[in-house]
């Protein structure tokens, strides 16, 4: 494709105004949608091609100004200053304009080609909102395109104009936007000094100077660093001192009032409200959701719902697929002859990666559940209902939604923290994300729990475990505060948008993708772990113990023993020699010198080796102790891993519990750690909370194991 | 008076936005500005933030924040 004919477009608005959703629908992506601020907090790229042009359109975070508050915000705006696309898409929320145009306002100024989709039109109609376009196009001095990309209207209009505009067949007005008078000559001034300094030729000069009358940081540091500024510093004082004597405010204050002020007149001659307004249905559900009594409560049955939907619903469809593993293991066992295939196969994969892969139902509908309080609007309620909680633990109500994105993966949630402004709260934040129980982490727990307890009280076991995991995070997070990491808090401004349905394909596709990373993991990472795992479980043999089992087979056989005595006695024999091949290999050996450490909690080597290995990934703890019960046991077509453990003599619902309580609570996997150092910026946080988080898992688990211990 | 003295339902017109710095910025950026008219619709179950209606749009704050947003009344603004 020639040069030509290659448009780059990004999509600038409000945070929630629908710029994912119109990316996924111009370029076939599914990229995440939810209904609150801050969805988005990375710039994503995709393109489609369009009446023989080749459109690539750039995802950005939403932002409220073209003066940034948080880092995602900061991304969008260094992206529309420094590598201004050919054509800028200010997305538009209809229902909420008058808030909208604020950012359209100051796109005015940039003075840079941009059009304006007008999104949501399907809510505007709903509302009985009637929205003068033309009128509107006078004022703003740009196209405006009606958009719904719920219903997916008005996209090739858009597609349409924004060719025109990148060819240059349209030529936009570029209004101006007039502050007040005063206002004006200082603008005009500042300008005019701007001007003669080459090295800002890059900037659009009057937006400088309105910048710096916004006491905007970014700008400031830019034009510090000439000579102008001297001269430019005389002028902003003057600004101010005239601010403070007419109006007793500041140019920052005027500057923004002027503003909406221009958008207020806008408003009044172009947006009508046709019908009555009627209290909405978020008006009602609110007044339940959000009721001073009812509020807290209904937040804990929502969380608590989700639990029990992820296990109850799945158990039936986990034992479905277990049946099936176990049917693979007992089918292909007689067509393998050789037995070294025969172990890699059905001890190795079929246990390892079938042990774990059982538990994609468990992991799905957990996916499911937590899309759908972020695509419903209900996340930005329970930040609003929990803040006070959050706040006390010196930390905000927003850290509220990366920890509950943390329940699905940490990996997310880390990421999702750049919506919060100070540093400080960013970090211990980052830090408390790992205790938010990670999907990765459920099968260990559904396992243990389907394993040792009742199914009437495993949900609830597995509901404790979680909130265990949120209570260890709030007290880190307050200790953080108030040691190492002090600081105010920050400011919780937060809008509650209206409850829109979640659409299926998007909790489909989420769903999907989740599903798909799951299955992809079981087949490379966690199929190399358990090849890995099972070699070094099955080497050095021992061949001395080989000599000893036939030995005492044929002592046996030549006993006078009944039929049935025989079996048990080889059967006895079986299994020991068994464990004692396992404990001369390397992976006994490795468990053997870990066990004095963990024998505390309740684990023995096997545990030991399972949770080096979930270093890689959690779910591996499942495949290793998968592959090493299933070696280490006699009947070897019997792979369900539920009924080993609970046939295991080590095993009790001690160790149960105190397992999972470690697993809960110790370092996360390489991937999270990963991120971590990535966001945080350098090794030694995330190695001091390494240490941090294992000594925590290690006092807990002991306490966790010796009261179970006495009362169960 | 402030936004934080209001109780549930009052409805007021904001005057002036003391806060200082990024919290100010972004209170304004919302479109809470002198002249604004609002309604306090409910404070959270544990009492802290408060939700306020405006321009078609429910904002959440906490009374921290609410202390910097000076308001009148709406009676007191007919009155006047
Ligand atoms: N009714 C309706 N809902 C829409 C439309 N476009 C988006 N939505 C919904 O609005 C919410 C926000 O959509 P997103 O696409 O995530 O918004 P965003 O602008 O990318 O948000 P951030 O990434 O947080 O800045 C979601 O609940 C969408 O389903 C639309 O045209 N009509
Ligand atoms: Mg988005």
């Amino acid at each position: 494709m020639d040069n030509s004919n290659v448009i780059r477009i990004a999509l600038a608005g409000n945070p929630n105004c629908g710029k994912t959703s119109l990316f996924n629908a111009l370029t076939g992506a599914h990229q995440k949608v939810g209904n609150f601020s801050g969805v988005t907090v990375e710039k994503h790229e995709g393109y489609l091609d369009y009446k023989g042009y080749r459109i690539t359109v750039v995802d950005l975070p939403g932002i409220y100004s073209l003066t940034p508050y948080s880092p995602e915000e900061i991304v969008t705006r260094e992206y529309l200053i420094k590598e201004p696309p050919d054509v800028v898409v200010n997305v538009l929320e209809g229902p909420n304009l008058e808030r909208n145009l604020l950012l359209t306002t100051q796109l005015m100024e940039l003075e840079i080609d941009f059009l304006v989709a007008l999104n949501m039109m399907d809510e505007v109609e709903e509302k009985g909102i009637v929205i003068e376009i033309k009128q509107l196009q006078q004022l703003l001095g740009c196209h405006i395109i009606p958009t719904s990309a719920k219903k997916n209207t008005g996209l090739d209009a858009l597609l349409d104009h924004i060719i025109r505009v990148a060819q240059k067949k349209i030529t936009i007005r570029k209004n101006k936007l007039f502050f007040r008078p005063e206002l004006e000559l200082s603008v005009d001034k500042i300008t005019a000094l701007l001007l003669h300094q080459k090295e800002l030729k890059n900037y659009n000069p009057r937006w400088l100077a309105i910048k710096l009358l916004e006491n905007d940081r970014a700008v400031y540091h830019e034009v510090q660093q000439y000579p102008v500024w001297l001269k430019i510093e005389l002028a902003l004082q003057e600004a101010l001192r005239e601010a403070e004597q007419l109006h007793d405010s500041e140019p920052e204050i005027l500057i923004t009032e002027d503003r909406h002020a221009f958008i207020r007149g806008a408003m009044k001659e172009c947006v009508r409200q046709t019908s009555a307004i009627k209290a909405t249905a978020t008006d009602y559900i609110d007044m339940v959701v959000l009721n001073r009594v009812l509020g807290l409560p209904i937040f804990l049955l929502v969380v608590w719902a989700i639990f029990q939907l992820t296990f109850t619903l799945g158990s039936p469809i986990m034992d479905g697929l277990q049946l099936l593993f176990d049917t693979m293991a007992s089918t292909v066992e007689p067509l393998l002859p050789n037995e070294t295939l025969r172990s890699i196969i059905i001890d190795g994969i079929i246990a390892g990666v079938g042990g774990v892969l059982v538990f994609l139902p468990n992991i799905v509908l957990l996916f499911i559940g937590l899309s759908f309080l972020e695509a419903s609007g209900y996340m930005a309620r329970a930040a609003f209902v929990i803040d006070r909680v959050m706040h006390r633990f010196g930390l905000h109500g927003k850290s509220f939604i990366p920890m509950i994105t943390g329940f699905g993966c940490s990996i997310p949630a880390i990421m999702a923290t750049r919506t919060l402004k100070s540093r400080t709260d960013r970090l211990v934040t980052i830090m408390i994300i790992p205790f938010m129980s990670c999907g990765a982490k459920l099968p260990v727990y559904v396992l243990l729990t389907a394993a040792f307890f009742p199914p009437d009280v495993a949900a609830n076991v597995m509901f404790g475990i979680y909130l265990l995991g949120v209570i260890v995070g709030l007290w880190t997070a307050l200790i953080l505060k108030k040691t190492v990491m002090k600081s105010d808090s920050e400011p919780f401004v937060m809008e509650l948008p209206p409850y829109r349905w979640p659409t299926f394909s998007s909790v489909f596709f989420q769903a999907k993708i989740k599903a798909l990373m799951y299955l992809k993991k079981a087949g490379t990472l966690i199929l190399g772990a358990v090849l890995i795992i099972w070699a070094v479980s099955n080497y050095p043999h021992n061949h001395v113990l080989d000599a000893q089992f036939a030995a005492e087979t044929a002592r046996i056989e030549q006993s006078g023993a009944s039929d049935t005595q025989r079996q048990a006695l080889t059967h006895a024999l079986d299994l020991r020699i068994k464990s004692e091949q396992l404990e001369y290999s390397i992976a006994g050996r490795i468990g053997k010198v870990l066990e004095p450490v963990i024998k505390p909690l309740g684990f023995d080597w096997k545990i030991g080796i399972a949770l080096v290995t979930g270093l890689a990934a959690k779910e591996v703890v499942v495949s290793t102790l998968g592959t090493i019960y299933s070696i280490g046991q006699s009947n070897d077509t019997d792979v369900e891993l539920k009924s080993i453990l609970r046939n295991d003599p080590s095993f009790s619902q001690a160790t149960a519990l105190s397992l999972m309580v470690f697993v809960l609570l110790y370092i996360p996997c390489v991937a999270a750690i990963g991120v971590m150092k990535k966001e945080v910026g350098h090794w030694k946080p995330v190695v001091l909370y390494s240490i941090y988080s294992l000594s925590v898992a290690w006092i807990l688990s002991f306490i966790v194991y010796r009261i179970a211990l006495l009362m169960l | 008076m402030r936004l934080s003295e209001l109780k549930v339902g009052e409805k007021a017109e904001v005057e002036a936005v003391k806060a200082v710095g990024a919290v100010r910025r972004r209170i304004m950026d919302m479109g809470l500005i002198k002249g604004t008219e609002f309604q306090v619709i409910r404070v959270a179950p544990l009492g802290d933030p408060v939700e306020i209606a405006f321009k078609g749009l429910y904002l959440a704050l906490r009374k921290n924040e609410a202390d910097g947003i000076f308001v009148t009344t709406m009676s007191d603004v007919t009155a006047k």
